[in-house]
């Protein structure tokens, strides 16, 4: 294991019932990261999907993949000033192969394709086990927060 | 690689990343690729990556700004691989 949830909480920004990433277990800085999720039927998403037939939906793993690249962000590319930088997820292209249940350990793996300063394409592909469950390319863009219009 | 091939090629990524069939881009070339074909920085960032992929060329951030135009990005591409020695000339 490369980093525990305490130390991915100090990288990801998002909380419970948001946060996605329990650890992060390969990490190559500036190029690619494998994350893990355990998928418990107690997540609170399963309550409302659905009631009778829980299956974790396609856009949460999208959201975890994205988390992992976040993590992979800050880790290759340190700044000290960069505690006003949001992620912004401008651009998704994804498709969904396999389900995935309560009980699955989800396996988050981010390859960055491209990197200029204040943007990111990369990756992504979640597995459980060897499946593939899921295949993405993020676009993401950095901005101040301050910046953002909140109207 | 050849200059036509470079066009071809261009076209295609710019097709795909515009979701514009490959004539329509082609025609419309020289439009503005902000302010009349609703592209951002970012889909330009998408279109470099997919120029670098296709070539197995690193083209520098600064090139970017060249991404204007259809006909911009042909020749933004054909510097880049001249500059490494790979374009033919016709």
């Amino acid at each position: 294991m490369i980093m525990d949830f305490e130390e991915v909480k100090e990288l990801v920004p998002q909380r419970y019932p948001f946060l996605f990433i329990d650890k992060v277990v390969e990490l190559e800085e500036g190029k690619r990261i494998v994350c893990l999720k355990n998928v418990s039927g107690n997540e609170p998403f399963f309550a409302g999907h659905f009631p009778e037939f829980a299956i974790m939906p396609g856009v949460l793993t999208l959201e975890a993949l994205a988390q992992a690249s976040i993590i992979l962000f800050k880790k290759s590319f340190k700044k000290d000033d960069d505690s006003n930088a949001v992620f912004l997820l401008t651009s998704v292209k994804a498709s969904f192969v396999k389900p995935v249940f309560p009980g699955d350990q989800l396996f988050l793996e981010i390859e960055i394709e491209k990197v200029i300063s204040k943007a990111a394409i990369v990756k992504g592909i979640a597995r459980v086990g060897e499946d593939t469950v899921a295949k993405t390319t993020l676009t993401f863009a950095t901005a101040d927060r301050a910046t953002l219009g909140k109207g | 690689m050849n200059v036509e091939e470079v066009e071809k090629e261009v076209t295609s990524i710019v097709a795909e990343v515009t979701e514009l069939e490959r004539d329509e881009i082609w025609n419309k070339r020289d439009a503005d690729f902000f302010k009349e074909l609703e592209i951002d920085s970012l889909l330009a960032l998408e279109i470099l990556a997919l120029i670098e992929k296709k070539f197995k060329i690193q083209i520098p951030e600064e090139k970017l700004v060249d991404i204007t135009s259809l006909t911009a990005t042909i020749n933004m591409t054909k510097e880049v691989l001249a500059e490494s020695g790979r374009l033919q000339e016709a």
